[in-house]
């Protein structure tokens, strides 16, 4: 798959404070999760594939096209900021068609992209009241709207779900869902991890202005070595299974539950681990519940990428 | 369908670059400027000296039936270039000129800073060349309407009423010096009410300080003027210097014995410090240090 934005050795300074380190990597089509906590880079990266900032050092190329000084590029690019950005005294749809009007499309298609993008999160209702009476929701769902009203390919999205109640998040997420089909490549930043492991898989974890990881969260995870693997089974006789195991040079500690009913394993090869204990669990019918790996998630990655 | 089964075709066509990518910034400034009452009110009240000047054009023509209204005041209404340089660079006008920059202009770039709007804008096919353009024109529009469009009217009136080409036969340069100078005036005041609305994220506190840096200029040359008697200190009049300017355009000896280019010289200063103040001011993003 090709990748529809490029950078290479992109490095950001704010005086002698550093922004972004080094930063190499593609972003293919699909919903691509940026995380990292507050201050880690993730603001400055979005900054700089937007073309708001000149990088000090690398370049950035979206639809191999560089993005510094292409202000047509930006026809394809829609960008949802993380703090508000409005004119209070507008309404919605002044505010709204203007920023279409400065893509170039005709008063017509201006009426009819504003129609349907508002439409698409909620604000039909409300496009005549002025901003000021927004509530915070109405506001982020409105950035939102102004982002894609213009069906761009690249969708880059600052913080979109903070200030949504759980059934707008839910909605956003649905909706960010529904670009990933149709092939458009959406970027989100946020350091909300729930956020994100409800929209994709793939992410790229910054911290302290340098990209830890990049890719599958479970690829990741098992590239994490010096973290054994956890593995929480969940069966009548936690004790027996985990006697199965004590001997084998694979696993490393053995905790059992408060519940009596589950037992944690840790183990440094988790491929022969559950090989092992499958065919233990076929073998000497063992009645299983449940078997859940709780640090392969993306919290548990973040944790130990970012050492908390 | 997913997207990793759907697959992907790389965009390879050709991106449009728009003609004039600064249009609709211009339009908005001006919808906005014609929604304040206050507004309407100031650029109807500015056309009063075009009107009673373009009154004075029509009696000069028929001088003799106005002979009992002037009283031997005839050389008032002689028209020539400084009849011109008169409306042009009347105290009146220059105020008005400045009320409409009070209204207008100040929150054109000061209203951007305080909204976050510039990163919404530069995500936009917008450069910052074509934004500063879109904004200055909004203040272009208004100021040509108060001197370009009546300047050339009163020309082509004053051919009018007098039905033949012996005004311009007189004074052929004159249509080029009210253009000259009403783009010079323009662009003075474009520089000097961007760069104060880049300067802050107040549109009350540039507005006060577009008013304020005009009238305090022209308290602080008549003070000085006044006590000591020396005309360089007009140069410390923006009203002033802007006279000065006008005069050399429209080859009259200018008010104060100080070299015209002086004048032209602080004024084009302006310029400049615009040009760097807006280009740190205005970013797609504060960039903090």
């Amino acid at each position: 798959m090709t990748a529809v934005i490029e950078t290479s050795k992109l490095s950001k300074w704010y005086g002698n404070v550093l922004g972004l380190s080094d930063v190499s990597l593609e972003i293919e089509p699909g919903v691509t999760g940026l995380l990292g906590p507050n201050g880690a880079g993730k603001s400055t990266f979005l900054k700089l594939i937007t073309g708001q900032i000149r990088p000090s050092i690398g370049t950035v190329r979206i639809f191999d096209q560089k993005v510094q000084n292409n202000q047509a590029l930006f026809s394809r690019i829609g960008f949802c900021p993380e703090n508000d950005s409005f004119y209070e005294e507008m309404t919605g749809w002044i505010f709204l068609t203007s920023l279409l009007r400065l893509q170039g499309f005709s008063p017509a298609e201006i009426r009819s992209r504003a129609e349907e993008a508002l439409d698409i999160v909620e604000l039909s209702a409300d496009k005549d009241r002025l901003i000021r009476a927004y509530s915070r929701g109405m506001r982020q769902r409105l950035k939102f709207a102004q982002a894609i009203a213009h069906d761009p390919e690249v969708i880059i999205l600052d913080e979109p779900m903070s200030g949504l109640d759980p059934l707008g998040k839910r909605k956003l997420i649905r909706l960010i869902k529904a670009y990933k089909e149709r092939g458009k490549t959406v970027i989100v930043s946020s350091h909300v991890l729930p956020e994100i492991e409800a929209l994709t898989r793939t992410i790229i974890l910054i911290h302290q202005g340098k990209v830890f990881a990049k890719g599958d969260i479970h690829y990741i995870r098992d590239l994490i070595e010096s973290h054994p693997h956890m593995v929480s089974i969940r069966c009548p006789d936690p004790r027996g299974l985990a006697g199965q195991f004590l001997g084998e040079d694979y696993v490393l500690k053995v905790h059992f539950g408060p519940d009596g009913r589950s037992v944690l394993v840790e183990t440094n090869n988790r491929d022969k681990f559950f090989a092992v204990l499958l065919s233990l669990i076929v073998k000497s019918r063992r009645e299983v519940e449940e078997i859940t790996s709780p640090d392969d998630n993306l919290q548990a990655v973040f944790d130990y990428l970012v050492g908390k | 369908m997913t997207i990793r089964e759907k697959g992907y075709m790389h965009w390879d066509g050709q991106l449009k670059e728009r003609r004039f990518p600064w249009a609709p910034i211009t339009w908005l400034g001006i919808r906005l400027a014609f929604k304040k009452k206050y507004f309407r009110f100031i650029i109807f009240s500015s056309f009063v000296p075009a009107v009673v000047f373009l009154v004075g054009i029509y009696i000069s023509e028929r001088i003799e039936d106005f002979q009992y209204m002037l009283r031997g005041n005839k050389q008032m209404l002689e028209v020539n270039p400084a009849y011109f340089k008169a409306y042009l660079s009347s105290d009146f006008l220059l105020f008005m000129m400045v009320m409409i920059l009070v209204v207008s202009g100040a929150g054109l770039i000061s209203d951007d800073l305080k909204h976050n709007s510039l990163q919404l804008y530069f995500a936009r096919p917008l450069s910052k060349g074509s934004y500063l353009i879109g904004k200055a024109n909004v203040i272009v529009f208004f100021l040509l309407l108060l001197t370009l469009v009546p300047g050339l009217l009163f020309v082509f009136f004053k051919l009018l009423f007098a039905g033949n080409f012996g005004f311009l036969a007189a004074y052929p340069w004159l249509p080029l010096s009210v253009i000259g100078y009403s783009l010079f005036v323009t662009g003075f005041f474009c520089a000097y009410t961007l760069l104060l609305s880049s300067l802050s994220k107040n549109r009350r506190y540039v507005s006060i300080l577009i008013f304020a840096v005009y009238l305090f200029s022209d308290i602080l040359f008549g003070f000085f003027y006044e006590n000591y008697k020396k005309p360089a200190f007009a140069l410390l009049s923006l009203k002033e210097n802007l006279q000065q300017v006008g005069a050399w355009f429209f080859r009259l000896k200018p008010a104060h014995d100080v070299p015209w280019y002086w004048s032209l010289l602080i004024l084009l200063a302006f310029g400049v410090a615009a040009a760097v103040v807006m280009n740190k001011r205005v970013r797609g993003v504060e960039v903090v240090k």
